[in-house]
């Protein structure tokens, strides 16, 4: 596992998203630097997607800012999305396209040189080469899951974002999973949204809780008392919606 | 366009046209929307008999069916972006989000110009056969097709982008379209109406309606391409 160096790789200060007069974020703030693992852990409501998209510039935020690889969500917003990936619990594949055709496309959108290398390379390295002819409409979850991880990798990001990456997954998909996030663990910075409380902390360095959209709890890997996060965790759950 | 956005385009507008020939679903739900509602026009003017002289009203005809027909198009094309979360997906690439308008409206565009060209001649055999002809060149008739498409592509793709995005998006969809539409309709029906009569006097009020259409299409598309931006990271 890399050892974090101390540049921020996310900063989020002040941070606020509002639907009409419902803050889903209010005033979060929290850092993590370059090779961390941030789990993220919440409620449903708590503001873990809203996060996540105003990370990855899908949503911008109200007030306050945020940064990935030192650029600002907002500002630069067009050169942070070459340098971000996005593993949801969404395939973001087009069903109809077939494998091969699905990882041409986003390799097109990302301007990635050499295409068609790159996806050999990818589509083996996610051990799907045998179907890369195939649509995905049918791939069974796991094999989704694991296309959607070559599709976020294909233009080499620095921050992966995952959200709920193991929804849904067989036990032998979240053990593909969890050994494709190991082998690219070293060279990349990941945020993961996640319910699952074991996942999160076997895999991160920080681990923040949200409840109504505001920080209740961010903690180094090694500072954190798993007893006493536990029950902070389950405190929130029940406080739903905000 | 840079090189990239060039790649973007050609990628998306080639991504729109293997899924639609892989799937069939916006060219056979057009195609046989527009076939059914000229038998429905067949029927309701069974009554009127060899009196009327269908190229009066056959222009009208034409353009009430091809402007529902675009709308159920419209509404396929934005639906496959939005399964398992794509349009999020294409929203996370460094895309100029106009890129996006321009390769959906060409797209939009040809499948629309393609449905058009293979039921015109239905409704020519339905509505024509043992009566007179057109009565101005078939180019005329064309010219009219391409420059209506146009407008109607440019404005039914930033139309179909907002209503994707809501509950009840088919009603949304024609709620939006229809009156925007109401304009160019007009100046289509009144150009294929000179095209359909022929003439001298036909010919000038052709070029006129085309002036309409011409101007319709280029202040539309444009709007549709600056508020794009806007309209799909709402």
């Amino acid at each position: 596992m890399p050892e974090p160096v101390d540049q921020p790789a996310v900063e989020v200060r002040d941070l606020t998203r509002a639907f009409g007069v419902r803050k889903a974020l209010d005033g979060v703030s929290f850092s993590v630097p370059e090779g961390a693992f941030l789990s993220v852990f919440g409620p449903n409501g708590a503001g873990k997607t809203t996060l996540l998209k105003v990370l990855t510039t899908l949503v911008a935020p109200s007030s306050g800012s945020a940064r990935v690889c030192g650029l600002d969500v907002v500002e630069g917003a067009v050169e942070l999305r070459s340098r971000i990936g996005l593993i949801s619990h969404n395939p973001l594949l087009y069903p109809d396209l077939t494998a091969e055709e699905n990882l041409l496309f986003f390799a097109e959108m990302y301007g990635v040189e050499r295409p068609e290398e790159r996806v050999r390379e990818l589509l083996e390295a996610v051990e799907l080469d045998h179907r890369r002819l195939d649509t995905t409409r049918t791939f069974s979850r796991g094999m989704l899951q694991r296309l959607s991880i070559a599709r976020a990798l294909l233009h080499r990001p620095d921050v992966l974002f995952l959200d709920e990456p193991y929804s849904g997954l067989d036990p032998h998909a979240m053990d593909i999973l969890d050994s494709l996030v190991a082998s690219i663990r070293q060279h990349h910075t990941f945020v993961m949204v996640s319910h699952d409380l074991e996942k999160g902390l076997e895999l991160c360095t920080h681990a923040l809780i949200l409840a109504q959209g505001r920080v209740v709890l961010f903690e180094k890997r090694e500072d954190i008392d798993e007893r006493a996060f536990r029950a902070t965790y389950r405190s929130v759950v029940g406080m739903g919606v905000s | 366009m840079g090189s990239l956005s060039w790649r973007q385009f050609k990628a998306i507008l080639r991504k729109d046209i293997v899924m639609e020939l892989r799937t069939r679903e916006m060219l056979t739900s057009m195609g046989l929307y527009a076939i059914l509602t000229m038998v429905v026009y067949q029927i309701a003017l069974v009554e009127a008999g060899e009196g009327l002289d269908v190229r009066l009203v056959m222009p009208g005809l034409i353009w009430v069916a091809f402007i529902f027909m675009s709308m159920l198009g419209l509404n396929r094309s934005f639906v496959h972006e939005k399964d398992q979360g794509c349009l999020d997906a294409l929203l996370l690439a460094p895309i100029d989000r106009p890129v996006i308008f321009l390769a959906k409206f060409a797209g939009n565009l040809l499948f629309l110009l393609v449905v058009e060209a293979l039921t015109l001649p239905v409704f020519a055999f339905l509505f024509l056969q043992g009566r007179a002809g057109f009565g101005g060149p078939l180019w005329m008739v064309a010219l009219v097709l391409v420059g209506a498409s146009i407008g109607i592509s440019g404005i039914g793709t930033l139309l179909a982008t907002i209503s994707v995005n809501t509950t009840g998006k088919d009603i949304m969809l024609a709620v939006l379209f229809v009156p925007l539409q109401y304009p160019l309709l007009r100046a289509a029906v009144g150009a294929t109406f000179a095209a359909v009569i022929g003439g001298p006097d036909a010919t000038a009020s052709f070029w006129n309606w085309m002036g309409w259409i011409a101007g319709f299409d280029i202040i539309m598309v444009l709007a549709a391409f600056g508020l794009y931006e806007f309209v799909i990271e709402a």
